[in-house]
């Protein structure tokens, strides 16, 4: 299957020029197991920096020292653990992360409600097994036991969907640091280099609450959401752009108005205020995080491309709007109206076609 | 070949600038020490070496004039200015301070009003660290422990200081007074330099200990002359040494004033002292662990262990030797407060900054309302609260019976006296807390904490005195003179009282007297001598003699007497306040037998009596006569007739008996008559004036409890002929649909035609 056709490629493929050059340019010492020095990897997530003629494009947006702890984290050989509000770029982080430690951000289990302890650890070929008894051959190696292996990073999604008795099972291996296989009677040693990257919901908190003895062998980061407007505005265009780039939207890029108008938005009814403070909102039921502004412009990029002129309008953005910001609940739909009438209505023309469009669609 | 003094620049409270000035000190061994500080101050340096001093401490200098004015030099153990002092002291070398004198750096602090012409340029000194933070993506203290705390010999570390120092001063363009301020305090230290090297000391054995920043001008610049230096403003001020607390180090941010975590760098001291500063990381990671293990929580020697290692790479990020501030502080977030910063507040805050505070040996030079603070806090045994932590005192101002000697006996009532002489000076050392129990005058409340802003109020009242019961006394007497007003000047007999302080307490009731001639409101003089009679009540329990003050209470009530008739001409709205009068003004006389209460009842009387005043008024005099057993229930029954007959506007009606149900409702409801009238009356209206009767009846009663409803009741019941309880069931029970509908039409109640 040629590259091209796939829908969304790894970090490592989607970055490889950058991450090419930061390894040829390479000047620091190197950790055993790392393709490159941890200060690269830092240059490889906030970007800002020329290596070689290749530009860097910054990966994560938002706090220098949040992403040198992660790394000097690893660097440790500690196990990493991300925590934050949906959207704040946990999984964006450990996917690019991985990609610059190891080059391969795919070793990667998906925590869900259904995350069994074999796919931490390993499970059968049955039908080799019951054919020929237990060999090193009818094993299927989870993600976390091919990381062991080759000394490498395995990553963990929405680790506190698992059932604890899953995630008890990460404990010996991260203590311990080796894994036991006792039909074989053989031990798995973590090679140099192995690691772990969880990220956690602050949503999910109280689904499944790590214990005590398992948070204990993480260092935790908190990722905040954006802290102020400017940033914000700064991911959600650099990311649409990346999208489009990928998807063949056949629409231009919102402009920077369009933007900020949703941004705006977003920060206001997730903060329950309006940014200058004095008028307060009422917060809806959904997140309306970050990663949903991009998503939202880009689907509104679509609608304008697929159905309209190519360039976004004010209905393709309001139908987004309604949308993200009306989940299925009757007061979502109130305090959505009620900006529309206290907010929207009184910025000036400028947000009026907006306003419009979003009247339109309430009724 | 003439050598040249050694100018040797260095941060204000910098550990390592401090640990490497001694090294550099072993190896010069110079014949003179001389250190930035202020000159006429020389005398204060044997206490600050003295062995039982303890720092954080601070020189501080302060105008002899009001508006007090004062200049303040912290020194915490790892200032170097200190250590050169205390290095000097140890190997028996002559040190002095070599900076302006503080009388003439506090005139020129005051002098040095900004011209008007003049603005800040954009280039100063915090505009240089406000860029170097741009630059490095860092604090400009993280850059500083960074590039100058982790340097290892001192040769490298005065060479780097000055280097900073040099092209600070290079890089900043300080305004105009600033810059001055400058040139001419480096010329005053290059001339004290000078003179020393005329007193015959080789220039090569002086030892010039100096913020980095002035190293070039005392290179450069040219010695103050004789004729300057005689035109150097001078203000008239005296200096102290002060008790300093590490929470007010790190609470003044700005260079030279304090540092953000002195408690850290303490430790940073210590750690070179011993390991070096390979060792700061685990230190600062097992105190921080500590406090955040006494704070209740969990933390495993491993999440430390994680803690120091994970430092450790994060420095290696930055390009430092050893982790600074940051990265441990940014360590431990991680591995022990799960990310959250807010997890281990406390514990940083204990560890970074401490409650760690200073303390003088006695005897030294101090300021004698200070001596006497000292004194009074060992004398009351109130020394252990003489601490950072919040801490409450519980006074029982009785004698005690079962001690031995008087002082003891009476330790709590002296301690009150000092505490309330403190309050009075504004000496924030103990607040007082609401009283606790109901009626019980005996005890007293006080939260008592120490901080150095006590330590400067008290020097600040040695203007007002010598000691502190005088300068209490002047601050009253003072607050006599200016007072305006006979409730201010009751506050101040009162304060006085609380402080035990007879003489005051008799000047400012002269004060009052002399006051007290001029008309008050009535109000105002019910609640002075309602202040007065405390005193005298309470008198015996603070040993004061209240018998002066008898007379003034007495001319207080007697006016109160004379005025309260007129007083009771009034309106709605100022009738309450009146019978508030009253009731305070009966209760004077109840418990003072010395007023006379003839004259009271008959007032009394005379209000009840009369139409032309506030009705309200009115029935409150007659509800005092009742109370006191003053009126026959004969004339009872003719003034209710009286003031409920159906002639009299309702609302005046009703207004009257809302004043006699305003006290002492048990005397109402027992008098069955009573009730027999105002049930005559009530139906004695018609509709219209029902209706405005309704409005105030329903306002008297609204005051009345459950019970007191009951007997009410009960004696409607028995007017009425009907069961008790039926009564009750009517009065208690909820209201129907058409009685509510019926209140709300009352609420559009037009009074305008009243």
């Amino acid at each position: 299957m040629s590259e091209k056709n796939v829908q969304r490629l790894p970090a490592e493929a989607l970055y490889q020029r950058e991450l090419d050059a930061l390894i040829a340019a390479e000047q620091d010492p190197v950790p055993t197991g790392w393709r490159m020095s941890p200060r690269s990897a830092l240059t490889y997530l906030i970007g800002g920096a020329s290596v070689k003629g290749v530009e860097i494009t910054p990966k994560y947006i938002g706090s220098r020292r949040l992403v040198e702890i992660a790394i000097a984290t690893l660097v440790t050989d500690r196990a990493l653990l991300l925590i934050g509000e949906p959207g704040t770029a946990k999984s964006w982080l450990s996917e690019h992360l991985a990609a610059a430690v190891n080059g391969d951000s795919t070793k990667v289990v998906q925590g869900t409600a259904g995350t069994t302890e074999e796919q931490i650890r390993y499970s059968w070929n049955y039908a080799m097994l019951i054919a020929k008894g237990p060999s090193p051959e009818a094993m299927v190696k989870s993600p976390v036991y091919r990381a062991m292996e080759t000394g490498s990073i395995a990553r963990i999604e929405e680790i506190s969907r698992c059932a604890s008795e899953v995630q008890d099972a990460l404990i010996s291996i991260l203590s311990e640091k080796r894994l036991s296989v006792p039909e074989l009677g053989m031990e798995v040693p973590a090679a140099k280099g192995f690691s772990v990257i969880a990220t956690a919901n602050t949503r999910d908190k109280g689904v499944n609450d790590m214990s005590a003895a398992l948070k204990r062998r993480f260092n935790i980061v908190v990722l905040p959401t954006p802290s102020d407007l400017e940033t914000e505005l700064e991911i959600v265009r650099t990311r649409v752009e990346q999208l489009s780039a990928g998807l063949d939207l056949n629409a231009s890029l919102p402009d920077s108005g369009t933007v900020e108008q949703v941004v705006t938005i977003f920060r206001e009814l997730r903060g329950g205020s309006t940014l200058d403070g004095k008028q307060k909102l009422k917060t809806t039921s959904g997140v309306l995080s970050t990663a949903e502004a991009i998503s939202l412009l880009a689907n509104s990029m679509a609608l304008a491309g697929s159905f309209g002129s190519g360039v976004i309008s004010a209905a393709d953005l309001a139908a987004g709007l309604q949308g993200a910001v009306v989940k299925d609940e009757e007061s979502d739909k109130i305090s959505w109206k009620e900006y529309l009438e206290n907010v929207m209505k009184k910025r000036g023309s400028g947000w009026l076609p907006l306003y419009q469009a979003c009247r339109e669609l309430n009724g | 070949m003439m050598g040249r003094p050694v100018l040797y620049g260095v941060r204000h409270l910098s550990p390592a600038m401090a640990f490497h000035l001694r090294q550099a000190l072993d190896a010069h061994r110079p014949a003179l020490v001389l250190v930035e500080g202020p000159s006429d101050l020389n005398d204060q340096m044997h206490w600050l070496c003295h062995p039982e001093t303890r720092f954080p401490a601070a020189i501080l200098a302060y105008t002899k004039a009001p508006p007090v004015r004062t200049i303040l030099y912290p020194l915490a153990v790892y200032s170097p200015e200190l250590q050169a002092i205390l290095w000097a002291h140890e190997h028996g070398v002559e040190c002095r301070f070599m900076d302006l004198p503080s009388g003439t750096m506090l005139a020129l602090e005051e002098g040095s009003e900004p011209l008007e012409d003049e603005e800040e340029p954009e280039e100063n000194t915090e505009w240089v660290y406000r860029r170097l933070e741009e630059v490095t993506g860092e604090g400009h203290d993280t850059f500083w422990e960074r590039k100058f705390e982790q340097i290892g010999d001192w040769q490298t570390c005065r060479k780097a200081a000055n280097t900073f120092g040099a092209q600070l001063r290079a890089a900043a363009q300080d305004g105009k007074r600033r810059t001055a301020q400058t040139l001419v305090r480096e010329a005053y230290m290059k001339r004290v330099i000078g003179q020393a090297v005329d007193q015959g000391t080789p220039p090569e054995k002086i030892f010039c200990v100096c913020g980095a920043f002035h190293v070039p001008g005392l290179q450069e610049n040219t010695p103050m002359t004789d004729e300057e230096e005689a035109a150097l403003p001078q203000a008239d001020c005296a200096a102290t040494l002060m008790p300093y607390s590490y929470y007010r180090l790190s609470s003044r941010s700005g260079y030279g004033a304090g540092n953000k975590a002195p408690a850290y760098f303490e430790l940073l001291w210590d750690a070179l002292h011993r390991e070096g500063l390979s060792g700061l990381p685990s230190r600062y990671l097992a105190h921080l662990a500590e406090a955040h293990r006494k704070a209740g929580n969990l933390v495993s020697s491993a999440e430390v262990i994680e803690g120091v290692r994970l430092a450790q790479t994060l420095c290696a990020m930055r390009g430092s030797r050893y982790p600074c501030l940051a990265d441990l502080r940014d360590a431990a977030v991680t591995t022990m407060g799960h990310g959250n910063f807010s997890e281990l507040a406390a514990a940083v805050a204990a560890t970074e900054i401490g409650s760690g505070i200073g303390a003088l040996p006695e005897g030294v030079s101090r300021t004698s309302v200070q001596e006497d603070f000292y004194r009074q806090l060992k004398e009351l045994r109130l020394e252990k609260y003489r601490g950072l932590e919040r801490q409450q005192l519980d006074l029982d101002l009785r004698e005690r019976l079962h001690v031995k000697d008087q002082q003891t006996a009476l330790l709590d009532l002296r301690r009150s006296f000092f505490l309330h002489r403190l309050r009075v000076l504004g000496i924030h050392f103990a607040a007082p807390l609401p009283s606790r129990q109901e009626g019980a005058n005996w005890g007293e409340y006080w939260d008592l904490r120490w901080t150095p802003e006590v330590e400067i109020e008290v020097v600040e009242s040695s203007l007002l005195g010598d000691t502190i019961e005088g300068a209490a006394a002047f601050a009253l007497k003072e607050r006599g003179e200016a007072s305006t007003s006979i409730g201010e000047a009751a506050g101040i007999f009162q304060d006085a009282f609380l402080c035990g302080m007879p003489a005051a307490a008799r000047h400012a009731l002269s004060v009052l007297q002399a006051l007290s001639v001029d008309a008050a409101a009535l109000t105002e003089v019910a609640e002075t001598a309602g202040r007065l009679s405390l005193v005298v009540r309470y008198g015996d329990l603070r040993r004061f003699d209240a018998a002066p003050v008898v007379p003034l209470l007495q001319q207080l009530f007697l006016r109160a007497c004379l005025t309260l008739e007129e007083a009771c001409q009034c309106d709605a709205k100022a009738a309450p306040g009146v019978t508030a009068a009253m009731d305070h003004l009966d209760r004077l006389q109840l418990s003072h037998d010395c007023l006379e209460g003839e004259r009271w009842l008959e007032l009394l009387s005379c209000v009840s009596d009369r139409d032309d005043l506030n009705t309200l008024c009115s029935g409150f005099a007659m509800a005092i006569l009742l109370e006191r057993g003053a009126v026959e229930e004969a004339l009872l029954a003719r003034e209710v007739a009286r003031r409920l007959s159906p002639g009299v506007p309702a609302d005046l009606g009703a207004g009257w008996f809302e004043g006699l149900a305003g006290k002492n409702r048990y005397a109402l409801i027992a008098r069955l008559s009573l009730w027999r009238h105002l049930d005559d009356y009530l139906s004695a209206l018609d509709d219209g004036q029902f209706r405005r009767a309704l409005v105030f009846l329903r306002r008297a009663f609204a005051g009345f409890g459950p019970s007191e409803k009951n007997d009410i009741a009960e004696n409607l019941g028995e007017i009425w002929g009907v069961n008790q309880n039926q009564a009750a069931e009517v009065l208690m029970g909820a209201l129907t649909q058409t009685e509510q509908e019926a209140l709300k039409d009352l609420d559009d109640f037009d009074f305008d035609d009243i």
